[in-house]
This record gives C-alpha cells, sequence and structure tokens, in this order.
C-alpha cells in the first residue's frame, strides 16, 4: 500500500489496479484511497482478488510475500514465497502479456529470477528493486554526515539485496568529487573497517526499522515508486536494480539475478553500465552472484 | 542546522569529511529572519500520523518535519524509514523525539494522537480517553510554538478542537479541526463517481458535527457550476428526500465500512490533512469545511466547535462563508452544534 499510494500521490498512472488473497483488507484499502478523490488528479482505482483486473498494465509490481521476521534473513522467507509466485506470476503475464514486472518480494534476488522464469519474458522486461534502496539509505548517511542534499551524492550498493551486497566505495563522488581519491590526495588516512562499518551500517537499516517499527513501508514505497516514474516516463536513469546479471562483469556461471547499475527507460532494462571495479569489488560481486546461484539451484527451476 | 547526532562522523569509529569537503565561504552574514523555512509537526506517529506526515514529505509542504509520539522504538523507526528516502525526495529535515522540544518554531502542528476508533464505537465514546491525552499534549505544543497553527485529527474532532483551543488560550483563528473536509471529499466522490466527472468539478459540502449529526448542504450542490437539485426542478426529474437521506447515510458510514474491513483509515484522512495543511502554510485562501468556532455563525450561540464553510490561508480561518441554508439545513446545523455542545458541557473545562 505505500508503494500504491507514493505512485498515486505522484500521480504517475492513470489507473492503480490492487490484488491481494484479502478480500475485505484489499477492498479497505481500495475505498480508503478513493475517499481522496477530492484531493487528488483523478485516476481510477479498482481492487480485486482475481487477477483479470491487472488486464492490460504496463506495469506490475510484486510485492506479495510473508513479512520478513525481525532477525530472520532474507533468504529465509524464500521456500514461502517461491510457492506464492507461483499462483501469481502466469496470471499477471497471461493477462498482460507487454508488462514490465517489477519484483520487490524478498529475497529479491531470487524472487526475480523465479518471476522469470515463471512469465517466460525476455529479461529486459522482469527488474527486481533490488539495492535501489540501501543505495537511497547509503548517500542518505554520506550526505547527512556532509550536510548536502542526497541528490548529489552518487553511490551504489550493487550485487545481492542482503548480506553479501557490494558497496561501490570506488565509484562514490559528492558534486562530482570522487571521495575516495579526494581522501587521498587530501591525505586523510582511512582504514578498510571504517568502511566496512559504514557499509553494515545500511546492511543493518532494514533490520534496524523492522524491530523498531515492526516492518519498513515508506522508503520502499518511495523507491518503487521512483523506479516505477523512471520506467514508465522514459527516463534513462540509471538505477542499482536486479537484473538478469549474465555476462556483466564476469558472472558466468549461470542466469543469476542481483542488482547491477542499469539503465531503465520504458523499454524497461536498456543496458547496464559499465562501472570500472576495483578488482575487489569485483570478486565480492562474483562472490555474491554465488551466494545466490547457491540458494536458486535448490529450487528446481 | 545541526545535524543528526550519527551524522558527526561517518561510520562508527569514523571519518570526519565534514570540515574539509566545503571549503566555507567568506564574509557571510545570516539571511533576514522572514526567509522562508516551513516547518509541521505531527504529533502521534500511527497510522492516521504517519499517512499524514508521508503525504506531506510527498507533497514537498515542509522544509522541516518532527515527529512526536510517546512510544520511542516505534517512532524511530517511522522516522528512518522515512529519512531512508531521502535520494528520492527533496531534501527535508525529519525529526523525532518523545519529547516535545522538538516541535519548537513550528509553523503548523497537527494533532493525531488518541485511541483507535473501535467499529461500531461512536465518535463520542472515544471523548474521555483523549480529553486527558490532550492535557499532556496541548499545552508544551503551545510553549513550544506560540504562534503556531494548531490542527485537530483526533476524534470526535469537533469536541476536541474545542479542548485544544482551551488548553492553548490561542485565538480561536488558529485552531481548527480537520471536520467534515474529508466526510465532504468522500461525498464529492459518490456523486462524481455515479456522473462519472472529476470529483473536483463537484461542489458539495458536508458541515456541522464529524459524525452521525452532520448535515448535508443539498441545496449547494453543484457540477460544473450547475446546481443539482435545481437541474433535476427544472428536469422535472423526481427525487425522494429518502434517497438523499441514503446518500448522506453511506458517508457518514464510509469510515465505519473502511474500519471494518482494514481496522482503522489512514490515506484519505492523510491527503486531507495534508490539502488543508497546503491551503493554509501556502496562504490559498480556499474554503474548507473544517471545524472552526461557531459561535455567531448561522444562528449558533455558545462556544461550540464544528465544520463551516471556512476561508483559510496563512494567518488561519481567515472567515466562514455566508451559504445561503434552506430552514431545514439552518435547523439541522443548530441541532448538530446542540449535540456538541451537550457532550462538551460535561467536560468541566
Amino acid at each position: 500500500m505505500a508503494i500504491a499510494q507514493t505512485i498515486l500521490t505522484q500521480d504517475l498512472a492513470d489507473e492503480i489496479a490492487l490484488v491481494d488473497a484479502q478480500p475485505a483488507k484489499l477492498r479497505g484499502e481500495m475505498l480508503d484511497l478513493q475517499h481522496a478523490a477530492a484531493f487528488l488528479p483523478r485516476t481510477k482505482i479498482i481492487a480485486s482478488t482475481d487477477y483479470s483486473v491487472t488486464v492490460g498494465s504496463d506495469l506490475c509490481i510484486v510485492s506479495a510475500g510473508a513479512r520478513q521476521i525481525a532477525g530472520e534473513s532474507r533468504l529465509n522467507l524464500l521456500q514461502r514465497n517461491v510457492a506464492l509466485f507461483r499462483g501469481i506470476i502466469p496470471p499477471l503475464a497471461k493477462y498482460s502479456p507487454g508488462t514490465i514486472l517489477m519484483i520487490v518480494s524478498n529475497p529479491v534476488d531470487v524472487l526475480t529470477y523465479v518471476a522469470w522464469k515463471l512469465s517466460g519474458f525476455p529479461s529486459n522486461r522482469v527488474v527486481g528493486s533490488g539495492t535501489n534502496l540501501d543505495s537511497s539509505r547509503f548517500r542518505f548517511l554520506i550526505a547527512d554526515h556532509l550536510d548536502v542534499n542526497a541528490q548529489d551524492v552518487q553511490a551504489s550498493i550493487i550485487g545481492e539485496h542482503g548480506d553479501s551486497s557490494v558497496a561501490l566505495w570506488s565509484s562514490i563522488s559528492v558534486g562530482g568529487v570522487p571521495i575516495l581519491s579526494f581522501l587521498e590526495k587530501q591525505q586523510i588516512p582511512y582504514e578498510k573497517e571504517t568502511l566496512e562499518g559504514i557499509h553494515k551500517a545500511v546492511v543493518d537499516s532494514a533490520y534496524e526499522v523492522i524491530s523498531l517499527k515492526g516492518y519498513t513501508s515508506w522508503a520502499i514505497g518511495y523507491s518503487a515508486a521512483n523506479l516505477a516514474r523512471s520506467i514508465l516516463r522514459d527516463q534513462r536513469k540509471i538505477h542499482p536494480v536486479s537484473v538478469l546479471a549474465k555476462g556483466f562483469y564476469g558472472i558466468d556461471d549461470g542466469d543469476v539475478f542481483l542488482s547491477l547499475p542499469a539503465l531503465l527507460g520504458r523499454g524497461g532494462v536498456l543496458g547496464v553500465t559499465n562501472v570500472n571495479l576495483t578488482d575487489e569489488e569485483a570478486h565480492r560481486l562474483r562472490k555474491s552472484a554465488q551466494t545466490i546461484l547457491k540458494v536458486q539451484s535448490q529450487l528446481g527451476l
């Protein structure tokens, strides 16, 4: 609902369809959005437990899944969610054969792979929200420290949306100034452990919010709406999102989805940027790919 | 401007770049105090408070947003969840505390704190629980921001807006209740949906109590400027009073319906409050049906707050429009006022 409501407030769609298994909750949510009609541009809002309501969608965002419990790793949710996807992805693909599928449910990388397999879609039309939000949290931490607007901070976290994600330290820049070479030129010493600490703070962010309020909602809502805008308005913006990574950065072991800096537009994933990775970053990325592949191989898809 | 405590160094045991990354400009002087910096405080980080806060944030209505709640963990979690979206939003300072000092210097304070209305519970039954809570909320808010505008959302909103007015000592133009702004939106939605027209082309007000005794101003409904009732009469389309009553009842029951389906309402009241915040803080001089001190209007005597079509701007409530009421509408409005006064008189304020 945070995703739907943010999309509504930001006027990104003419029609929004909501689907859930719980009809009373679903109807309540639909009414609660419709009642705001006088305060919003006119948007058709429909809801049903039946997937026929999604017919003709330009974008389908899948957030269905068990809620991640405090302390539960994203990978532990997996089996519950794969079963769920067997009932979700095929009907979505049937009703909107030309749609773009965006997967938000965790563990997002494996589930994006699952969605790709179950839909039969070409890989440019299947994307996972991936590390788009991790990167926003990363940019927030850096921006807050420097007291500068987060949009002036370029910083990506890629790889698995989870514990094995990779912070691209060599690619962080603020107002165009690359941070690490700035530190070196200013002769400010820094320790690798410090950078690890910052990265860990980002990975732990979601768990922190979950332990405090029980779940996360607002930030992922803004993240998904941000991706929706880039795709539907053909913005050709670069986002770290979960894409089919095979063939990029030496990832050749198998069909794996993980976050890479991807160019997004109306055609979906238009390309993957050629970031210059350090040997260590490339190595961690391949390890991240292996972590995901190991889990994926147990699924029999 | 102070940064959050965690930002003083980058990472645990971390690096401090902040003194050297930017070379400060020389010979500076602080800008004039009239430079615009809008601060909104939201009291209560529950479903309603957070929907309001998040909508205000998405609609870029404030430079600074403060959240206050009694539950420290929940509050911090909500604050972080908003801050983490920094890369996707215009820069807005977001702070949260269980202490009212966080609300210092607010231009607008929105109070949502209160017990959740149970399905079937009338709004008036929530009252006693919420009056006590307000004794701990309104005085500190008024101390932290003596010039602020107070907007009350907690139910029963009309009585609680009266309570807030009394406890704050503020002039009545700076104390309003969200009132029937949302009921009117639901009313407009029903009419617009039926006609398949944009809800913003439907003018329709529900006034009076935000509750069972609210008054639908049928004589004032127009669509694209066409008054609906006289349209029906000119077209010789018969309608029954009961049909109108049923539509009004559907609006009154809307909230209960949503509560029974999803457990509470949040999104619509979020948009409603943000809509009011915009009219106030951006001095829009728009007319909204909101809960104001009704003494002296439409033959209402006594200090009672209820919704009337009010002109809102940066100075708060600038006036109340002189809508032409039928005798029946005027009578119902006075009945509504009496209903609220009766409850109010039991409070001893």
